[in-house]
């Protein structure tokens, strides 16, 4: 099921309909990224996995979730050319969040958490959004997907299931964890969608497979 | 609008406005969502940016020129955004900032537009001279210089270490080599805040510092009008660089009277609404001349302002920043200032310079009430009862060293029942002598060296060439001797050194290759950080096949980061080889830990829990490695020394002694703890034992003219001590031996 504009609040809706792509958003599937099953990927996978657990040295925290907030050192946040696949992307100085989503989500596997594809919808300002679309330009628009709009942007994550049915959203590409809490103006979660095939908790909300969930 | 401890003008040029333009609509503007200054009441409306680097230049250029050109002002609050605005835009009517001349004219250090203005200019030298040449400018200012950046930032330097530390993080900063040196000046911090529109003067106002934070920041201060007779200089000044906007000029004041200009900030300080309070609204002046219009005026008798950390309701609309990632934000608490959201670069420094604290912070631990083992005192104490000679002397402590390698021999043989043989290889480096070799030969071990210099020491000893690991970056030293094949074990610390390694033939039973692991702070090994490099070495490792056997070396000195840290470290390391087995098609059979281990923490080193770890991990290990020295030999010798000379304060209590040794025998003196002891000449008739000492106020200084030949911070040694007492120091052996050096001998 989709996001509906008519079932938002209003201050959405309103934002909603300004959106020609909007409908786009709500129907993407998180992405994945491509393994030509051959060396290559799999050289640059195991390569990336080992990477990332070294990054865990010196970690003395005493909490098991351990986010890979390394990887912005290790990529910028700019347009990606999708498909990509793990051969490209190890190479590559510069990924969209859904690279990022996806990493992340490699990584928190490998530590044994349930981790899962997210989206959400973020407000922002059209100054804001105008930058970034000019930032997009620069990558092969042909294989570029919408994800700016006026005052939306569409936005990959990784949701973690944990053992109690509690979600946790995490934005890899920014090192942040979202809060269920509502707010609205720069910057503010809207809405989010998770493809964990179980109901989760989140707060006060229940998100549910596929469903986005408004905030 | 960023408004920390290191603020930005924004709110206050704002607050200046709203003061005197009540009904005015002010639009607050920044690059990041956590800019507290966003919320302040007197801001009407927020326009929030993406980062710097997302902007588009002449995207951001149209936006500001349409509101420009909508009657809007403009009034850049940041150096960098003044200097953006010169280069991308240029003047218009509307936009308040100094263009590229005056820019050029006012640049650090030498300000040459304010000549004529009675400033002095503090000597200054470009950061990217020969090193040679900043040291001696640094000398001949007494090693109190400012580092600064040509845009923001200044640094004191009063070392070499920290000058080359500072410079390449500023360099690395600021994406510039054109830093520049600048002496100190002593004397009055002062300002001159001013605002000109088209090359007039419009306001100037002078603050003196009366209070500064730890940051160098007002935190209080006394704001006037500027002096006559300056401000016909400076308005004449301001013409010729036909300069429009904020300004700020920064001088010192010395007990003399002079003026030393510091800088020219080509933007209003952040005090300037400090300034308003105390009736000096420079800001307001300058909007109503550029509109011509009527401003409220502040008056105020007592001419001061001072600082308050304030609460104020957050806005919504602008939001506070999500939280990052609990470990981002213990990095980020580390006096990070945040302007540009946490810095996640710092995780991987920290780690190394945590690396090098260890290795130059004194270790403190001597008050700690640490267990020493009966039969090492008792050992002391019979040698030292029985010590008759020169000092100062280093002593062997022979059945305490021999039960060491006697221990480890012992668990390594039952280690080695499990699954994965463990072989010893004794670190020839740390200490070479002949009765450490005798021990290492006659325990089983192996001998694990770094040069052909060496291998020839080991086997001249009596140990084979299969007997033989080579490691580190020098193995081929001296390139004149032919190398030595049939090695048990030799370790490529790089892809070309074993491109040479291999076209040796029968070189070593064993070839591999040093890793490091990404994150750890080392200059050795093969770097896996880079996915091209890493899939080089796997090239490299199929072309073992039929030739030698596939081996890892890792090392990393668990007594400088711990074993926690050294066992993450450890994981790391099999999932490396792990992979490389699989990539490669060739199995690893040969992993060796290095050493590093300080004596106690290799005594506690679950070895049966590393072979299961690597069984698990690495199926085809046969043989797992240690290479230990220091912890076999760093405590089997003992230094005495004697007392050369007692100092006592004026209410006659000890704080400094003198010894009669020096950092010439105990080069890490300063690197770690040594167990200290006492004993003063009469007891050693009355064969008292010695008195270990406990941290206390006295300093131990050495005999040599050293400034830093101090191997005692404090300890606590008794008032009745006398010139010829003993202090003996433990933990005396390993690198402190090997590296020991003759020096004032004559």
């Amino acid at each position: 099921m989709g996001l509906v504009a008519a079932n938002l609040q209003d201050p959405i809706a309103e934002l909603v309909a300004r959106e020609k792509h909007f409908q786009e958003w709500t129907e993407h599937p998180s992405s994945s990224l491509v393994h030509h099953d051959a060396e290559c990927c799999e050289r640059a996978r195991l390569w990336f996995l080992a990477y990332a657990r070294s990054m865990e040295i010196g970690n003395i925290s005493q909490f098991e979730i351990k986010a890979p907030i390394w990887l912005q050192q290790l990529y910028s946040w700019g347009p990606s050319s999708w498909p990509i696949a793990w051969c490209e992307l190890v190479n590559k100085k510069v990924l969209d969040c859904g690279v990022f989503a996806a990493l992340a989500r490699e990584v928190f596997k490998a530590q044994g958490h349930e981790v899962h594809p997210a989206q959400a919808l973020l407000s922002y300002n059209e100054t804001c959004t105008n930058h970034w679309k000019a930032l997009w330009k620069k990558g092969k628009d042909d294989t570029v997907f919408p994800w700016i709009g006026d005052r939306l942007v569409y936005h990959e994550l990784c949701v973690l299931e944990l053992p109690d049915g509690t979600a946790k959203f995490y934005d890899s590409t920014w090192g942040n964890w979202y809060l269920s809490q509502p707010r609205f103006g720069f910057g503010a979660v809207l809405a989010v969608r998770s493809e964990c095939p179980r109901l989760l908790r989140w707060g006060s909300r229940t998100v549910a497979c596929g469903e986005w969930v408004e905030l | 609008m960023h408004s920390g401890q290191n603020p930005c003008s924004g709110v206050g040029i704002a607050r200046c406005l709203r003061a005197a333009f009540p009904n005015l609509t002010l639009v607050g503007v920044d690059h990041w969502q956590g800019s507290s200054g966003l919320h302040d009441k007197s801001i009407d409306e927020t326009l929030l940016l993406p980062q710097w680097k997302q902007i588009n230049d002449a995207q951001h250029g149209d936006h500001i020129l349409s509101i420009l050109n909508d009657d809007h002002l403009w009034i850049a609050a940041m150096d960098m955004e003044v200097h953006w605005l010169a280069e991308h835009l240029g003047a218009h009517s509307n936009l308040l900032a100094p263009g590229a001349k005056a820019l050029e004219l006012t640049a650090k250090p030498a300000v040459s537009g304010l000549d004529g203005l009675g400033f002095r200019v503090p000597d200054f030298i470009s950061a990217s001279l020969p090193d040679s040449d900043i040291h001696y400018f640094l000398r001949q200012h007494a090693w109190q210089c400012w580092l600064k950046s040509p845009y923001h930032d200044a640094k004191r330097i009063s070392s070499w270490i920290g000058f080359v530390k500072a410079r390449d993080a500023m360099a690395k900063s600021w994406r510039t080599s054109k830093l520049f040196l600048q002496r100190h000046i002593i004397g009055s911090e002062e300002t001159i805040a001013f605002a000109a529109y088209q090359g007039e003067l419009i306001a100037a106002a002078h603050m003196q510092k009366r209070q500064i934070t730890p940051e160098g920041k007002t935190w209080a201060a006394r704001v006037t009008a500027v002096e006559p007779d300056f401000l016909e200089g400076f308005k004449e000044a301001i013409r010729k660089l036909n300069y429009t906007g904020g300004g700020e000029v920064e001088f010192a004041r010395d007990p003399d009277g002079h003026k030393w200009l510091i800088e020219c900030n080509p933007r209003f300080p952040a005090w300037v609404y400090g300034g308003a309070l105390a009736g000096q609204n420079v800001v307001a002046k300058l909007i109503a001349h550029v509109w011509n219009m009527p401003f409220l005026e502040t008056v105020n008798p007592y001419p001061f302002f001072t600082r308050v950390v304030q609460d104020i309701p957050a806005k919504e609309s602008v939001g506070i920043p999500l939280p990052p990632d609990p470990a981002t934000m213990a990095w980020a608490s580390e006096g990070k200032k945040g302007k540009s959201g946490p810095d996640f670069s710092a995780l991987i420094p920290t780690l190394a310079s945590a690396q090098e604290q260890h290795s130059k912070t004194p270790d403190k631990s001597g008050d700690v009430p640490e267990h020493i083992d009966p039969s090492y005192f008792t050992e002391i104490s019979s040698l030292t009862e029985q010590y008759v000679g020169p000092t100062p002397a280093r002593i062997h402590l022979e059945q305490w060293a021999r039960g060491r390698f006697d221990r480890l021999a012992k668990r390594v043989k039952q280690a080695s029942l499990n699954t994965s043989r463990i072989q010893i290889g004794f670190s020839v480096k740390t200490c070479p002598t002949d009765d450490y070799l005798r021990k290492a030969k006659e325990s089983g071990f192996f001998a694990e060296c770094i040069s052909q210099m060496e291998v020839q020491r080991a086997l001249s000893f009596g140990f084979l060439p299969s007997q033989i690991i080579l490691n580190g970056p020098g193995k081929f030293w001296p390139l004149t001797d032919k190398p030595v094949t049939g090695l048990h074990a030799l370790y490529c610390d790089s892809p070309e050194e074993f491109d040479r390694v291999i076209a040796l033939p029968g070189i070593a039973k064993v070839i591999g290759f040093r890793m490091r692991v990404p994150k750890v702070h080392s200059r050795f090994g093969n770097p896996l950080d880079d996915p091209r490099r890493f899939s080089d070495l796997i090239h490299k490792m199929k072309k073992l096949q039929g030739r030698a056997e596939l081996g890892f070396h890792f090392h990393m000195p668990s007594w400088a980061i711990g074993l926690q840290t050294w066992m993450q470290a450890l994981d790391s390391l099999l999932i490396w080889c792990q992979i490389a087995e699989r990539l490669s098609g060739r199995p690893v059979k040969h992993l060796d830990l290095g050493g590093g281990f300080f004596p106690a923490d290799l005594e506690r080193l679950d070895i049966s829990g590393i072979q299961e770890s690597v069984r698990k991990a690495l199926p085809n290990v046969g043989t797992l490695y240690l290479e230990p020295g220091r912890s076999l030999t760093q405590d089997g010798e003992i230094l005495v020394s004697r007392i050369l000379d007692l100092r006592k304060t004026p209410d006659a209590s000890l704080h400094e002694i003198v010894v009669d040794a020096c950092i010439a025998e105990l080069p890490l003196a300063q690197a770690y703890s040594h167990r200290l002891f006492f004993k003063q000449i009469g007891s050693l008739e009355a064969n008292s034992p010695p008195v270990r000492l406990s941290k206390g106020e006295t300093r131990i200084l050495g005999r040599i003219c050293m400034e830093d030949d101090i191997l005692s911070d404090g300890v606590s040694l008794p008032e009745s001590a006398q010139i010829g007492d003993y202090v003996i120091f433990g933990d005396a052996g390993g690198y402190e031996r090997s590296m020991s050096y003759g020096f004032g001998r004559g």
